[in-house]
């Protein structure tokens, strides 16, 4: 991976003008019509931030108060990986892409068929992405669906944090399981200052019911992370004409009220809590009601959310590559091209669903990650742009060739070929076609599940020590984990 | 009259469906034809629309809507003549989920459907499905769950009736974004559907 942040900010699907209005809007909303708490005891911690308590439960919020908040949540968050390189350096337009989900199928890499997926696939898939260098973070892609609920949480974490050294984000049922998983973190991180200090780890909570409800038992997960200083996404997923207006604008003007209250609930939990802003929109698919996470409007939205959190300065949990197919298909590729590439552009910070998805958010396939790291890896490219400086501008050797003459051997060209200059992807033919017959006529498909095996198959290296692994089996009992059921 | 009320169903005008309802009524219309020869048909071709893609799923609802309009008038009228509803349908969503949407559609289109449809809302624990089957007496139980960790809640609730000793008087069918056919066999319940639609067609084949 290279070391050099990349940077979106280039497209703009919202005016300045547009951007005050949904601000204005989202707040007018948090003022008037406020949030839902179910509870006395986020009501209480919302009051003490200075939010209206209604009888009902019902919390509202003055600018005020939204604005002490934005105050104190971070407008920086490091991820840190176990790898080589720097740590994920979230804020501003800097962008990163990574997987993403909770599916509940996966297509088999031989027969291609639906399954559910099992913790083997979950170990698969991230030593997979640890390969892949346009993944640049591991969201915990599937439920493994042979792993007991109760030991599920501690059974996918060490999972993926002994499959892959790219940062491992994931959810928690409850909040004993969540003080599980910090533990397994900091023991392998060197202990609990390390993992706050450098997170390896951290979570996801979809502590919102859109719209405007908190879930209890996601606020009571998001309260214990926050606590214990790990950094959290803030996750809520209203889908315009159900769970939002029918109206993109509409949508954006309540998720961001939705967010901004997030936000404050964790700045009331602890002051400068590291959070993201983590808006999933989409629109819903009006046959259906299913999310059309492949629609070109729920890429819009993706980029305006990521305008949007530019604007309070709070790093965002983004989303991207998200198909309604249910394979990888033509419509898998034209949807998810175009979402990376606008989202990308648009600066959204930590993008998942960036890689291997399918089917919305149900399914995932392994030649679905190759071929969405070459996606990814393009959209990286454009977001590089074009170097302009007098080395790339050439003029000393357009005189040494002069007219007629070719640039194939020159030492400019030579110098240039192998660099950031040209991305190759490498599931991409190029060939002429009597090169492409001889081979066999495959599609990118092929290619990419051929990438697949020969990475699945090479030697497996365990990325935790033999120490912090012993130490791990001594407080927790991992069987389930190697003997699913 | 009946043709302007099928009509008023077809276009999901609640207020006129049940102002000519009301004039119907009292021009001596029997409340059984206005159920059979307007509400009725007009659902089917609610529903025939949608399956064939010409009609969203806010389109068919309002349709639900304007005919429950009907159907508040006419139940009490009905049930003096002796006339049931084609069954009785106890619905909620599994413990732990807080997700509504997708099961009050479902509720919406049995209603329209002509069930009576009691609906107990979200989290509803398996103990409180068993007591509300008993004691309105379902033909159907339907459980909903969007999310993947709630959905295992779905065959407790099955175990429940078992041992509450009603598994056989009453057809459980399941539904939601991750519920599959398969899941529906895997868990012994009678049936699943994928949509609002769906569920309906399918209530009106177990009732």
């Amino acid at each position: 991976m290279d070391h050099v942040p990349h940077v979106g900010g280039k497209i703009r699907v919202l005016s300045d003008a547009d951007l005050q209005s949904i601000n204005r809007t989202a707040r007018s909303i948090l003022a008037r019509t406020g949030i839902q708490a179910g509870s006395n005891r986020y009501a209480e911690v919302l009051a003490g931030a200075g939010a209206d308590v209604g009888k009902d439960g019902r919390v509202r919020f003055s600018d005020r108060t939204i604005d002490n908040a934005l105050e104190s949540a971070p407008d920086r968050v490091l991820l840190h990986g176990r790898g080589d390189g720097p740590p994920l350096d979230l804020g501003g337009e800097r962008v990163y892409l990574g997987t993403g989900g909770a599916a509940i199928r996966v297509l088999d890499l031989e027969d291609g068929c639906a399954r559910e997926p099992r913790l083997t696939d979950l170990a698969d898939i991230a030593w997979l992405v640890e390969h892949l260098d346009n993944i640049h973070f591991f969201l915990r892609p599937v439920v493994a669906r042979d792993v007991p609920a109760e030991a599920l949480d501690v059974c996918k974490f060490y999972t993926c944090l002994a499959n892959t050294r790219k940062h491992v984000m994931g959810s928690a049922g409850t909040p004993e399981s969540a003080e599980d998983v910090i533990e397994l973190a900091a023991t392998i991180a060197g202990g609990t200052d390390a993992v706050v200090d450098r997170p390896i780890i951290s979570f996801v909570t979809s502590w919102m019911v859109s719209p405007l409800t908190l879930d209890l038992s996601a606020c009571a997960v998001l309260s214990t992370v926050v606590e214990r200083g790990i950094p959290v996404a803030l996750s809520c997923a209203p889908m315009a004409g159900s769970t939002a207006p029918a109206t993109l604008a509409g949508l954006l003007a309540q998720v961001h009220a939705e967010q901004l209250s997030g936000i404050a609930l964790a700045q009331a939990i602890r002051k400068g809590a590291p959070v993201l802003y983590g808006p999933v929109p989409a629109v819903a698919d009006l046959h259906t009601m299913g999310y059309a996470g492949g629609a070109i409007e729920s890429a819009l939205l993706n980029a305006a959310c990521a305008q949007l959190a530019q604007s309070i300065g709070v790093p965002i949990y983004s989303d991207a590559g998200l198909t309604d197919s249910k394979l990888p298909d033509v419509q898998a590729g034209y949807e998810k091209g175009m979402n990376i590439l606008l989202i990308a552009l648009a600066g959204g910070n930590y993008i998942h669903h960036a890689a291997g998805m399918l089917e919305s958010m149900l399914a995932v396939a392994y030649e679905q990650y190759v071929i969405d790291n070459d996606i990814n890896g393009m959209a990286l490219r454009a977001l590089r742009g074009i170097a302009v400086s007098p080395e790339t501008l050439a003029e000393e050797v357009i005189a040494t060739v002069g007219p007629g003459g070719n640039y194939l051997t020159r030492a400019h060209t030579l110098a240039h070929i192998r660099t950031d200059e040209y991305f190759v992807a490498a599931t991409a033919d190029r060939r002429g076609r009597p090169a492409w017959e001889a081979a066999g006529c495959h599609d990118a498909r092929a290619h990419a599940k051929e990438i697949a095996r020969e990475i699945l198959a090479r030697p497996r290296t365990r990325f935790i020590s033999r120490e912090a692994d012993r130490r791990i089996r001594d407080r927790f009992d991992l069987s389930a984990c190697e003997r699913p059921a | 009259m009946i043709e302007a009320i099928k009509q008023a169903v077809l276009d999901g005008d609640r207020g006129k469906v049940v102002e000519l309802t009301a004039s119907a009524l009292e021009r001596g219309t029997e409340p059984k034809e206005i159920l059979d020869q307007a509400l009725t048909p007009a659902m089917d071709i609610v529903g025939e629309e949608y399956e064939r893609g010409d009609r969203y799923v806010p389109e068919m609802l309002i349709s639900a809507e304007a005919m429950k309009g009907a159907m508040k008038q006419l139940r009490p009228l009905l049930a003096d003549a002796g006339v049931e509803p084609r069954g009785r349908i106890v619905i909620g969503t599994v413990e732990g989920d807080l997700h509504d949407i997708g099961k009050d559609l479902v509720a919406m289109m049995l209603e329209g459907a002509g069930f009576e449809v009691i609906n107990l809302g979200v989290e509803v624990s398996a103990a409180a499905f068993v007591q509300a089957v008993r004691e309105h007496n379902a033909d159907i139980l339907a459980l909903s769950a969007l999310l993947t960790t709630t959905m295992t809640c779905m065959p407790e609730v099955v175990k429940a009736l078992t041992e509450a000793g009603i598994r056989d008087q009453v057809k459980v069918i399941i539904g939601g974004a991750p519920v599959t056919q398969a899941y529906a066999e895997e868990i012994g319940a009678d049936g699943y559907a994928a949509d609002a639609a769906g569920a309906a067609k399918l209530a009106v084949t177990l009732a």
